[in-house]
């Protein structure tokens, strides 16, 4: 996106990326988009200008009313069930003898040879009992069939609480310089800080590298996603099918899609594709022993972002200029982090968003109120 | 400041769907055959239009073409682009059409009987500021100067999200050729565009 920063009303105007957003956006075009317009709102001026001039300017089409193309669209339905009726009257010959059948006998065996060459070559998905039988140490195992969440003590002190139905696998001794561990179904992780000695569990297709800290995998065979949600400290999470996976595993830093407490990533499996969000019930990030002051005094709004973004942990994007000039009085205890987003935004005229994993707030300001 | 709206949002899986719907029709599924029609109407009858203002005749074509495709099925490939496919029977089949009604008994025809006549209007109720009703009336202007064959490539582009290749069937050229009218369209455009703003300037200098 960075180099839309130069450009001139008419660069925007036939830039087709820029068009498809007007024109025709995803959610995904709409996401980079609104993000970036959040993070150079100088722009925004520019980019509006160029938007509805994209906009208005089409090319003049004859008008094509809804019963109109509806009475066309049956009218050739209508006309191919009437041919392929004569077709059948007309031409009679034996079932084995129809060109339809040779096609369709050979279709069979194409689709047979098809379908065995498919199967040779599907690049298979990666599943606990695979990952465990690559490990290529002694391993262990521990499956939660109780009905309650269970407890795993780890060599090194780390604890792992297995959901009901999941099941870890862990070398009966942790490998020289890495501490690796293998998921199936949903664990909370309490690791050790062991910097010289890296964490990683591997579920499905996802890598999640800790030094030491505490986050939830979720990760069962049989769904679409994989996910991880941070509670402490910093987690990198990248798919084993990078190709820079390798690299990333034995770098001393944490790299790849690096996420922080009350931060999620969700790897949907299909398409191989990593996005990160918030979790859905952000918690308190407790840092020191004193509860934040979330109680605010004719304080500006920016104040009172900057308090929850650290009370938090997760980033609020804003615009200082405009948001210092809104004084807010309010007390934003014993709410959630949305609760009390929708209040202060409502009480300054302003909404916000969740882009990336970050809160996006988007407002007028309050000089006119 | 003010928020930007969204605009109205169009599902990731679009340009697969089309695909899809495609492969399930050249199978057999009469349903998506439907879906089909009904997702490439529009675009094909106003297409249509650019070239002939017979609308009956348009409509005629288009249900050629879709009986066509029907018949043909188990010979289409499918990973064809859907949209250019169906753009380019229409085109090759309107011109079949014209050169017949011309009495024309040469079975064969030239590029240039083909007229792509495609006019761009300007939404003025879109546009906020004055100065920029001027830029869009002076743009659409430009646009309209346009030669006839840059236009469909510059619509086929830029209003229909086509890459080059499906422009090139469209219009049964060779890519490179698709790529040459756009640069001059380009290039047209970008001359243009310098007095359209500085137009703009001075307008604001005077008043």
């Amino acid at each position: 996106m960075d180099r839309y920063r130069d450009f001139t009303l008419g660069e925007f105007v036939w830039d087709k990326p820029f068009r498809t957003w007007v024109l025709n956006p995803t959610r995904e075009d709409d996401e980079t988009w609104q993000n970036w317009l959040a993070a150079h709102p100088d722009k925004r001026e520019i980019v509006e200008r160029a938007r509805q001039l994209v906009l208005s300017i089409r090319p003049a089409n004859a008008s094509l009313s809804h019963p109109e193309k509806r009475k066309a669209v049956e009218r050739i339905v209508e006309r191919l069930e009437s041919r392929s009726a004569e077709h059948e009257e007309s031409d009679y010959v034996p079932w084995y003898a129809g060109r339809n059948v040779r096609i369709a006998a050979m279709l069979v065996v194409l689709l047979g040879l098809g379908w065995a060459f498919w199967l040779r070559n599907q690049p298979r998905a990666l599943n606990y009992d695979r990952l465990v039988a690559s490990a290529g140490i002694e391993m262990r195992e521990t499956v939660n069939n109780t009905p309650n969440p269970l407890m795993v003590r780890l060599e090194d002190g780390s604890r792992v609480t297995l959901d009901p139905g999941s099941k870890v696998g862990y070398p009966a001794h942790f490998r020289e310089g890495q501490r690796e561990v293998f998921l199936s179904g949903k664990a909370f992780f309490d690791i050790r800080k062991d910097p010289s000695k890296p964490f990683f569990v591997y579920a499905n297709e996802l890598v999640t590298k800790v030094l030491g800290t505490s986050f939830t995998v979720r990760s069962y065979d049989n769904e679409q996603n994989v996910s991880v949600a941070v509670k402490t400290g910093k987690v990198a999470v990248f798919s084993r099918e990078d190709p820079d996976a390798v690299e990333m595993q034995s770098s001393r830093e944490l790299t790849g899609v690096v996420i922080e407490p009350n931060q999620q990533v969700v790897f949907v499996r299909k398409t191989v594709k990593i996005t990160k969000s918030i979790v859905p019930e952000p918690a308190v990030v407790a840092e020191g022993t004193a509860a934040p002051n979330l109680e605010f005094d004719e304080a500006p709004v920016s104040d009172v972002f900057s308090a929850l973004q650290s009370a938090y942990g997760i980033e609020i994007i804003y615009d200082k200029n405009i948001m210092d000039e809104c004084p807010l009085t309010a007390r934003l205890t014993e709410m959630s982090l949305y609760e009390q987003l929708d209040l202060v935004c409502k009480a300054v005229g302003a909404s916000y968003k969740s882009i990336d994993g970050r809160i996006v707030v988007e407002g007028k300001g309050c000089r006119n109120m | 400041m003010k928020a930007l709206p969204s605009p109205e949002l169009r599902p990731d899986l679009y340009f697969e769907e089309e695909q899809k719907l495609w492969r399930e029709m050249l199978a057999g599924d009469v349903t998506a055959y439907e879906q089909l029609i009904n997702r490439t109407y529009d675009l094909l009858f106003h297409y249509g239009t650019k070239f002939n203002n017979d609308r009956e005749l348009i409509k005629d074509c288009i249900q050629d073409v879709f009986l066509g495709i029907w018949e043909k099925r188990n010979a289409l490939n499918a990973d064809i682009p859907p949209k250019a496919y169906l753009l380019a029977s229409l085109r090759r089949r309107l011109h079949r059409l014209a050169s017949r009604l011309r009495m024309d008994c040469m079975d064969y025809y030239t590029e240039s009987d083909i007229v792509f006549d495609l006019e761009f209007n300007a939404e003025y109720r879109l546009i906020e500021s004055e100065n920029d009703r001027l830029i869009a009336s002076r743009m659409t202007e430009m646009l309209n100067e346009l030669p006839k064959r840059q236009k469909e490539a510059v619509f086929l582009r830029f209003y229909n999200d086509m890459e080059r290749e499906e422009i090139a069937m469209v219009m049964d050229i060779q890519p490179q050729s698709v790529s040459n009218l756009l640069q001059e369209a380009f290039k047209f455009i970008k001359s243009h565009w310098k007095s359209i703003v500085s137009l703009f300037w001075a307008v604001r200098f005077w008043i």
